[in-house]
């Protein structure tokens, strides 16, 4: 089969006896008991440390630094400016549209492009004297006019964040899918609006850390680091280090959270590496929190949205139009693939037929964008939602019956939306039913109606979008007609093995574990397929030496992938421990099957061989089994994606590159208080459809934390800039993460449509509850504001901004 | 170096160390006492996942100096299993209260202290006592439904069960609703 | 993040601190809880050279009634305010306003004076201080003295503590069921932060907190108050006058707007029997 035809379409058992479990987690226990092995746990003989002098200025010239003083403290063994790990290091690994006009380094070398960029790193005994030294280093800056608003950044006269490449557009195109203006002109009605999603970010808990340790014996540099993705682009990090791609191993540890922010995350790596390599001394570096929130090459999503949907006069969308400004700082390592992810649902679950679609990629005295939660679809749902209530609004139509009218029916998957990507699966109107039966939203009417009259409002507001999962890599260049590298590939691969007492080790090969369960689902996956039990399922982790391809968690596609991976190394076990059943049991292939946890002989059940039987035979006994079975029991899967086609050559048609896609409903029942703009929770009902789950309870604990953090971004968090492109928000005081307090009461749905694609139907949900959480609670704001007329077009919508809206509301 | 020398007991053990004195209690119990069960989070004192008790009382070990811990008593997550895990710990894996892991240590002692001053909790009262400690994995709700579960077990043991107050359900996670077997072969 | 290096001195009597602060000179600050302190030294926005430890100060740690007035030591942590019973019929206001401060663990530490001396304009200690027209002990070289609370604020973070001052003791009048209605409402972004904009209703007092560089008693506001007009009223007198600064949690005009809420609703908890929010 080549990989171009959707895969063959599964029959989804019924019957598992793994596959569904909320079991306990197989992670938990080492985290509990505070022996999680992160990866400032690790200690190496001889470890220095580092810490960088960060630049206070949005935009400047480098003109001179002195490091003599900082060199001199006692304790120090070396300081790096920008300008020696250019020598030291080549640029960072760039999959953006030109990095060589655009190029990234570890360190900023003549000039600093945003607040809290690197400018020379420090190394000493201990992270208190590396930062002591930090202190003594003198930076003299010339200062640049900076370019902070991503409209003023398009005017002519704007000072330039990177020279050569003669504007601060880094890319702009406009897509055309479909017949828009057919479609335009045959419909009645046209909703128009312009909003704005101001960029937040993952925040985890922990920050990236990294320990290098460059042997200079043996010229093999060893990175111990909570970030390993795409294993197979790793050969450029041994690029920008200088080492042979061949002599770099990058071990993964757990991480602290990610959510995205630890996707790729290699200039972390990088500057231990470079450290470690000058030094000939094993290095950590691990960001401190200002580090993490100025610096960490992860922000968000941060659009200004024109945007024009049209309708039939009974509401039945038609086509849009999308103008998108995406303001990337001062770098562009991924290109404008956050909106592939939303090119992969832009049209949300309904039957929109055309699109047009213009991304315009600016670059800006700031932090750079990287990934989080949602990777860039999460603002499209928003964005797409916004305008379906306007149209409702317009229409006169309820929230609920416009979006009937217009969802992909249950019959029609796979459904290709004009885009190309597919739908795999769904059944939208039970997840709507789901959610509108466990709301009681009559209640909630007849409270609100209450509240109006004793002056207070309540909000109730409802959402139906699309969660696609497992991505393709053509998404990283379909953007280009003639791209340096096309590549295809964006694998996952497991081990498993199988000891002489029949006891089963999964190898994993990326920074799987962020947080997500990967050692719970391949246990589960694993207990399945040999009826053994989850929690006697050995799972580790390799590094990226005689590591197999990995892609590591990230578009929600660590389940599905996994599950492919063992799926495809537990048909190879079997295969193998079949032949050698046969002869042990003298019997033909035929009269074989697997069962129980072994092999038996069909409708004798007395005749069999479990697996350890078979096992340890295979393991010890190469004399007793035939010439072509070789020792050992173990196989590997290389599970590459299912399903990705190429994008044709106009790129009116991008492929399909994220074919498994989800549906949730979120509910959430809110109170505004129109004094100061605060909104609380009264409960929040949530929906999913994410296809077979593996461990329901698992999936549920990404929909609660997924929304909490898309509470945060609809009303908390916010990377603030002011107009001299000084970061405000440096510190917990003022970037807000929500606590217990602020998160509501929660009514979770399940629904299961399987996808006809995957292993056991399982779709990708990691992402979980942030794809929906800020797409309703803007609909929930202006429901409870509808009296006053509000409608929320920014985001967060923080109570400074609800009073805005109310007041400029009044003055109408 | 500004070297002080202090005497403190930490999970029952006494130490008597020369610190400098602008180390961080954190910074000592991780990289003198090896202890690295008390994470480092914000490093500003707001994020909680630094917690540790000192004379049984939650402390954000991050703003604490380690000389202010001379003379004192300091309990780490390390105190609570012996051998078994401790009914908190069983709590939060049989509620998944955890996905990263990393605040976890911090909240399980918080949980301990909420536990301790109040063995029969509220939902709401609980929610009120842990927003001291982010999470950011998991949004809390199971979190809770681990400390209500701790509550539970932890009054069951040790003699007679006590039971709880009329509470609030724990987080409902459905069953997973019945499948259509082979209903998706329709579609090629 | 962290500290720079200083020199650290461990008092055990309030005299030994005084003197070690005096030999500190501008160098030297007071250690207490540190909750406030510590961050910003993890920071290194601030980074004194000496550090003078008065957490083994035991003679400090105390909550009195002496002479009409309620006296709170200077060591004496907020988590023991919030558990005293002398507080909550001496001055009830404080302990319904110790429970917005922060959150536990960090009232486990920080000590009741500290915040007054950090002088926050938007926390709600000073404030209620201010409200009750307490005084500051302090003792310097030169001997004891006591500062009202109306002089003591005189910027952010500032006060009228010199150098080589110590306060030892804040107080405030001893209520004895007398006084009047109290409350304290504050908004927050989230809950335990420090307030947006709030208001301390103590009687015919009013103070506010977050509205200006210092927590303001609001004088004009508060005849009206005394005078039983509406809480509407009184709120807009409070608060018209005010140039709040802006930040990024809300701008000036909304930080006014926010301001006068808190103070029509403080006033009318206080009117209902007293309270948080």
């Amino acid at each position: 089969m080549t990989l171009t035809e959707h895969p063959p379409t599964r029959v989804v058992s019924g019957e598992r006896k793994w596959v569904g479990q909320s079991i306990r987690r197989l992670e938990d226990p080492k985290f509990l008991l505070g022996k999680g092995g992160y990866i400032d746990d690790m200690r190496v003989r001889g470890m220095l440390h580092a810490a960088l002098v960060r630049s206070p200025h949005a935009h400047a010239r480098i003109a001179s630094i002195d490091t003599t003083a900082a060199k001199q403290l006692p304790g120090v063994f070396a300081v790096v400016t920008g300008a020696d790990a250019a020598e030291l290091t080549d640029p960072m690994p760039d999959f953006g549209p030109a990095p060589d006009k655009t190029t990234w380094r570890c360190l900023a070398v003549d000039k600093v492009r945003y607040v809290g960029e690197g400018v020379v790193a420090v190394l000493a005994e201990s992270r208190y004297i590396a930062e002591d030294a930090a202190d003594l280093v003198e930076v003299e800056y010339e200062l640049l006019e900076p370019v902070v608003d991503p409209e003023a950044a398009l005017r002519d006269d704007a000072a330039l964040v990177h020279e050569p490449l003669g504007s601060n557009v880094a890319y702009e195109r406009t897509f055309t899918f479909g017949d828009v203006e057919r479609d335009f002109a045959d419909s009645e009605v046209v909703v128009k609006d312009r909003l704005r999603w101001h960029r937040s970010g993952g925040q985890p808990l922990e920050t990236v850390g990294a320990i290098a340790n460059f042997d200079r014996g043996t010229g093999m540099l060893t990175i111990n680091t909570n970030t390993l993705s795409f294993t197979s682009y790793l050969f450029l990090l041994a690029g920008t280090l200088k080492v042979p791609a061949n002599k770099l191993d990058v071990i993964p540890h757990p991480a602290g959270g990610s959510f995205g922010s630890k996707l790729w995350a290699v200039k972390v790596s990088a500057i231990a590496g470079m450290l470690s390599k000058v030094s000939g001394r094993p290095v950590k570096y691990l960001e401190d929190r200002v580090d993490n929130i100025a610096n960490c090459d992860h922000h968000g999503s941060d659009r200004v949205y024109d945007v024009e949907l049209a309708l039939s006069r009974e509401g039945i969308m038609r086509s849009m139009r999308v103008r998108s400004l995406d303001d990337y700082g001062a770098y562009i390592q991924f290109g404008v693939g956050h909106h592939g992810n939303a090119l992969a649902q832009v049209t949300g679950p309904y039957r929109i037929g055309s699109v047009q679609y213009t991304v315009t990629a600016v670059m800006t005295n700031k932090c750079q964008q990287g990934a989080y939660r949602g990777f860039g679809s999460e603002v499209n749902n928003w964005m797409l939602e916004r305008m379906v209530d306007l149209a409702a609004k317009e229409l006169h139509l309820d929230p609920v019956e416009i979006r009937r009218r217009n969802f992909i029916g249950k019959d029609e998957f796979p459904y290709y939306i004009p885009t190309g990507n597919v739908y795999d699966s769904g059944d939208y109107e039970r997840v709507l039913d789901t959610a509108l039966e466990l709301a009681d939203l009559d209640r909630w009417r007849a409270e609100q109606a209450k509240a109006r009259e004793e002056g207070r409002y309540i909000g109730i507001g409802l959402v139906t979008c699309a969660e696609r999962s497992v991505f393709s890599a053509t998404e990283f260049w379909f953007w280009f007609d003639e791209p340096g590298a096309p590549v295809t590939s964006m694998p996952e691969s497991v081990t498993l093995s199988v000891d002489a007492t029949g006891g089963i080790t999964a190898t994993l090969y990326s920074c799987a574990f962020w947080g997500n369960s990967p050692e719970t689902m391949v246990a589960q996956l694993v207990a399945e397929e040999f009826d053994c039990e989850p929690q006697d399922v050995s799972v580790v982790y390799a590094g990226s030496r005689n590591g197999l391809p990995a892609t590591g968690p990230g578009g929600s596609r660590t389940t599905v992938m996994l599950a492919g991976a063992v799926e495809g190394a537990s048909g190879r076990i079997k295969d193998k421990a079949l032949k050698v059943a046969e002869h042990l049991l003298e019997a033909a292939p035929d009269d074989l099957e697997w069962a129980g946890g072994g092999v038996q002989v069909k409708g004798s059940p007395d005749k069999r061989k479990s697996l350890a039987d078979i096992a340890i035979q295979t393991h010890l006994f190469k004399h007793s089994l035939p010439e072509e079975i070789e020792s050992g029991l173990e196989a590997s899967k290389v599970y590459d994606h299912p399903y990705t086609t190429m994008p044709n050559a106009d790129r009116s048609n991008l492929g399909v590159f994220y074919p498994f896609v989800g549906h949730a409903c979120h509910i959430p029942i809110i109170e505004v208080d129109p004094q100061t703009g605060e909104v609380t929770f009264l409960k929040y009902i949530a929906v999913h459809d994410c296809g077979t789950l593996v461990n329901p309870r698992s999936l549920a604990g990404h929909i609660t934390g997924g929304t909490v953090q898309g509470i945060g971004t609809a009303l908390f968090e916010e990377y603030v800039y002011d107009e001299d492109g000084n970061l405000q928000t440096q510190s917990y005081m003022d970037y807000l993460i929500p606590t217990a307090m602020e998160a509501p009461e929660f009514v979770i749905g399940h629904c299961e449509t399987p996808s006809p694609w995957t292993p056991h139907g399982i779709k990708g949900g990691g992402e979980g509850g942030r794809m929906m959480a800020p797409a309703a609670i803007a609909a929930a704001i202006d429901d409870a504001l509808a009296p006053l007329g509000v409608r929320a077009t920014a985001l967060p919508a923080t109570p400074a901004r609800i009073v805005e809206w109310i007041e400029s509301a009044w003055a109408r | 170096m500004n070297a002080v020398r202090i005497a403190t007991t930490v999970n029952g053990v006494r130490y008597e160390r020369d610190v400098e004195a602008r180390m961080l209690l954190v910074d000592f119990l991780r990289e003198e006492l090896d202890l690295v069960g008390t994470h480092v989070g914000c490093e500003h004192g707001v994020c909680g996942t630094c917690t540790v008790l000192m004379n049984g009382e939650s402390i954000r070990s991050c703003i604490t100096f380690a000389v202010q811990a001379d003379g004192q008593e300091i309990t780490t997550v390390e105190s609570l299993a012996n051998g078994d895990m401790h009914p908190l710990q069983e709590a939060f894996w049989e509620q998944q209260g955890l996905q990263c892991g990393y605040c976890t240590p911090g909240m399980l002692l918080r949980a301990q202290e909420i536990l301790a001053a109040n063995p029969d909790p509220t939902r709401e009262q609980v929610k009120e006592e842990i927003s001291s400690n982010l999470c950011r994995c998991t949004g809390y709700a199971f979190i809770i439904d681990a400390v209500l579960d701790a509550a539970q077990r932890m009054r069951t043991i040790g003699g007679e069960p006590a039971p709880g107050a009329d509470q609030e359900p724990a987080t409902e996670v459905p069953e997973v609703p019945e499948r259509v077997p082979g209903g998706e072969e329709a579609r090629a | 993040m962290k500290p720079a290096p200083f020199t650290y001195h461990r008092a055990t009597t309030a005299k030994e601190a005084v003197e070690m602060l005096a030999a500190a000179g501008d160098e030297g600050t007071v250690l207490a809880g540190g909750q406030s302190l510590v961050p910003l030294m993890n920071f290194r926005v601030a980074q004194p050279a000496h550090l003078v430890d008065i957490n083994y100060v035991d003679e400090l740690d105390y909550i009195r009634l002496d002479d009409g007035w309620l006296a709170i030591g200077a060591r004496t942590r907020q988590a023991a305010l919030e558990r005293s019973g002398d507080v909550a019929k001496a001055a009830p206001l404080l302990s319904e306003a110790i429970r917005s401060v922060a959150h536990p663990p960090v009232r486990h530490r920080g000590t009741v004076v500290g915040s007054v001396v950090h002088a926050d304009p938007a926390a709600e200690l000073p404030a209620c201080v201010l409200a009750l027209d307490g005084e500051l002990t302090l003792e310097g070289p030169n001997g004891e003295r006591r500062v009202p609370a109306r002089e003591f604020f005189t910027g952010p973070l500032m006060t009228a503590k010199q150098t080589g001052e110590l306060v030892t003791e804040v107080r405030v009048p001893a209520r004895n069921g007398e006084g009047g209605g109290h409350a304290l409402v504050e908004f927050s972004r989230r809950h335990a932060d420090f307030a947006v904009a709030g208001a301390a209703v103590s009687g015919d007092a009013i103070a506010l907190f977050g509205v200006a560089d210092t927590p303001v008693r609001a004088t004009d506001a508060e005849a009206r108050l005394a005078g039983g007009a509406d809480p509407a009223e009184i709120a807009a007198a409070a608060t018209d006058g005010l140039r709040p600064n802006g930040d990024v949690h809300g701008g000036s005009a909304y930080r006014r707007r926010v301001a006068r809420a808190c103070v029509e609703r403080a006033i009318r908890g206080a009117r209902n029997g007293g309270g948080a929010s």
